[in-house]
């Protein structure tokens, strides 16, 4: 009995001093390591069955650079000023249900320390895009060099199919426009004019959104998504649309 | 009424022999700032129940006015861990840290309309 | 078949067609004219909401962007089809009882789809795009785009097809209406596809769409069968001959197969979709069942559309035309809602309900607007008025001596 109450009351006493080979070991069967108690004695772990999913299918990159974006989850605190520079850069009209990216609120009164989680969500410009496949018009398509999934205005017949295709909710009819319109990293406002970042990236106080090249080694993007301490995972993987939009947290 | 008012008077009591009456003056209404990040919450009653007295932070860290502190320029996150305004408390010893657990202070954009009645937040609710 | 008409000259069948319409009642005129005001009041509707942006018109949102106006679609291309394929038996594979029916059918099924045709244009935003774009810029891994291609390939058929039976031309319309039967069937799977390939849509998604939609299909197209043509003697005040008496009860015998088909279709696709709770389906499917949207599920699609048309189906025994026409109103009804029931169910569940978040944990609702229904009626009023037209100018479409 009085075990269990002291398991009940165990402190997480913080992972930083757990050895790599440890954490290695761990890793071998698909666990990483989220806490340890007593003295190092115990651990808990969590599967890292999303993140060995996540870096599987990012083997592939096509696209030079491979633009991509990891989201630290929980930095995210929900300012919107993301949101709000994308309706400016992009001039997204503000009216309800129109947006291209946004934030939503998980509340979390279990976890440890947390009250909520804000999860900021966008267009995934996916590897195998389901909103490109059933376009009737090719309408929406995912860019040849650029591998963003872009519209082409003129040819959007308004059918919507897409909106239903879209696994994350990305896409919305633009009444301004008279096309469906959706994120498209800021492909024609900034990062074709020389700009390295998208603007709800470049606006975000707490560094949550971090955009780069999945291409590139070197990349922030790239060694957040590889590397293994910590869990990347990705939205509705079983969708199979191969996002290259990643969350990590912790 | 006697039964009502017998009440109200050994609640007050109670209050008073906890200690409790001491911040009887304190804003119920939580504080939410709005920069220079929006959604940013401070709740009295938290703090009191906690057993922290008035002098604690005023006019030390923070002024009697609300929101005072947000015309600041060091109102950012970077004077917190310097020990500055919630820091002097928020640096992992005498409360959690400054730099973890963001959303339990940062109740966002949709936790401020929530506050505030508002009904934003809500995809739903179409018409 | 053996002999060749003389063929009437182009008076003699204009004298026809005006003493036919000139022998009509006021009764059929008030139809006619019912018909056509729910016509033209549900073009304005559609052409107002075309130029001043459905968004304002429209009940449809972000989450939930196909409602009444797809589901009315739906309705109706399904109706063509179902139409075209059990006419078909008779006049395509030679089932000498289906024949009688064979020439209602074919101009229904025509009917039937430029009424689809009629909604689906104010439901797209952007349809003269459509006609542009469709042939010049194609996309070939799309089921909207071949659904949409095969279906005008498939009118084409049908249209022959009607013109050739007029013209007593028996080969040329059996090849007609077996290539518009096989352009039919692809276009209609390519519907079901169009819902049941959507990876993120677990509520559809699966090669179960495409099979049910034809069997669907079928059993529609007897509802649709017995009533055009049970109100179709009403309308011509006909005494109805022994070889369309025994069409018809061929057809409702039909009618009652493919009504506990798809009543088993239907078993499974809920069986399938609470068996291990599977993630997406579930939730929709505990609503179905016993939730907020049980009710409209077993009164119109259980009961109305299916339960209660079979029992009736039976009880007369393929000759009782009251209990018929009874029986295929009530099924065109619940039908109706049945494809409602489809294409909103698929969308109630948000993409995002698994992740837990605010937004999101709810199912997603939608009712339809004033003018989605005004718009929906149009469609209905359409078939009616070609229905009655139909009736006066091709005389009741009797069939001679195929």
């Amino acid at each position: 009995m009085n075990k269990n109450i002291d398991l009940n009351n165990l402190q997480n006493e913080g992972v930083e001093n757990v050895p790599m080979q440890e954490r290695r070991d761990f890793l071998k069967m698909g666990l990483a390591i989220t806490g340890i108690f007593a003295g190092g004695s115990l651990f808990s772990a969590v599967s890292t069955f999303n993140s060995a999913h996540a870096s599987d299918f990012a083997k592939k990159y096509p696209y030079k650079p491979h633009y991509s974006m990891v989201m630290q989850q929980h930095r995210c605190i929900d300012c919107e000023r993301c949101m709000d520079a994308c309706v400016a850069t992009n001039h997204v009209p503000n009216v309800h249900g129109a947006y291209r990216t946004t934030i939503l609120e998980k509340e979390t009164p279990d976890a440890v320390g947390g009250k909520r989680e804000f999860i900021p969500i966008l267009c995934n410009q996916c590897n195998l895009p389901q909103c490109t496949r059933v376009c009737p018009t090719k309408a929406t398509y995912k860019d040849k060099t650029t591998g963003i999934v872009l519209m082409d205005i003129k040819k959007c017949i308004g059918c919507l199919t897409c909106q239903e295709g879209c696994p994350y909710n990305a896409r919305y009819f633009n009444e301004e426009k008279k096309a469906v319109d959706k994120c498209n990293f800021c492909w024609d406002t900034r990062l074709s004019k020389g700009e390295k970042d998208t603007a709800c990236a470049h606006a975000c106080p707490a560094d949550v959104r971090i955009f780069g090249d999945l291409s590139n080694q070197e990349d922030r993007v790239f060694k957040i998504v590889h590397q293994i301490e910590k869990a990347v995972w990705v939205l509705r993987p079983e969708a199979g649309t191969r996002p290259n939009v990643f969350y990590t947290k912790g | 009424m006697t039964i009502r008012s017998l009440c109200i008077t050994a609640v007050a009591a109670l209050s008073m022999a906890a200690g409790v009456a001491v911040a009887a003056s304190y804003p119920e209404a939580p504080i939410v700032y709005d920069k220079p990040v929006k959604g940013v919450i401070f709740s009295h009653k938290t703090h009191v129940e906690k057993g922290l007295a008035c002098d604690m932070c005023h006019n030390r860290l923070f002024e009697q006015q609300a929101k005072k502190a947000q015309e600041n320029k060091d109102f950012v996150m970077e004077s917190l861990y310097q020990g500055k305004y919630c820091g002097a408390c928020h640096n992992g010893s005498l409360a959690f840290a400054s730099n973890t657990r963001c959303a339990t202070c940062h109740i966002g954009v949709k936790g401020d309309a929530r506050a505030k009645g508002g009904a934003k937040g809500e995809a739903k609710g179409h018409h | 078949m053996a002999h060749h008409h003389t063929t009437p000259s182009l008076n003699e069948l204009v004298t026809g067609v005006a003493n036919r319409l000139k022998t009509a009642g006021t009764g059929f005129y008030l139809m006619v004219f019912i018909a056509a005001a729910v016509v033209l009041a549900s073009a304005g509707t559609g052409l107002m909401a075309m130029i001043k942006g459905h968004e304002a018109y429209y009940n449809v949102y972000r989450e939930v962007p196909w409602g009444v106006l797809i589901a009315t679609y739906v309705f109706f291309v399904v109706s063509s089809t179902g139409l075209c394929l059990i006419s078909s038996i008779g006049h395509v594979f030679g089932v000498q009882d289906f024949m009688p029916i064979a020439k209602r059918s074919v101009f229904l099924s025509i009917a039937t789809i430029l009424s689809g045709f009629f909604v689906i244009a104010f439901e797209i935003k952007l349809p003269w795009r459509m006609a542009i774009w469709n042939v010049i810029s194609p996309n070939l891994t799309s089921n909207i785009w071949w659904m949409g291609t095969l279906y005008g390939i498939y009118l084409a058929f049908m249209f022959a097809e009607y013109v050739f039976l007029l013209m007593n031309k028996h080969r040329p319309a059996v090849i007609c209406g077996f290539s518009g039967s096989v352009a039919g069937i692809a276009a209609h799977s390519n519907l079901g596809a169009v819902f049941g390939l959507l990876m993120g849509r677990p509520y559809w998604q699966g090669p179960y769409m495409p099979i049910y939609f034809i069997a669907s299909a079928m059993m529609t197209g007897c509802a649709v069968i017995l009533m055009f043509h049970i109100l179709g003697y009403k309308v011509n005040k006909q005494e109805m001959a022994p070889d369309m008496q025994r069409a018809l009860e061929v057809t409702t015998k039909i009618g009652i197969l493919l009504i506990t088909v798809i009543l088993f279709f239907t078993t499974w696709k809920l069986i399938a979709g609470a068996a291990g709770q599977p993630n997406g389906a579930y939730p929709v499917v505990q609503s179905e069942v016993f939730g907020h949207h049980a009710f409209v599920f077993w009164f119109f699609e259980i009961l109305m559309g299916m339960a209660g048309p079979l029992v009736l189906f039976i009880l007369s025994k393929g000759r009782n035309l009251k209990l018929m026409l009874i029986a295929s109103l009530s099924m065109i009804v619940g039908i109706f809602v049945m494809r409602f029931n489809l294409v909103y169910l698929g969308q109630a569940l948000p993409v995002y309900y698994d992740l837990g978040v605010n937004e999101f944990k709810e199912m997603l609702h939608y009712s339809p607007s004033v003018y989605e229904w005004v718009i929906t009626a149009g469609g209905f009023g359409l078939t009616a008025l070609l229905f009655l037209i139909g009736e006066k100018v091709f005389d009741g479409h009797k069939v001679e001596d195929l």
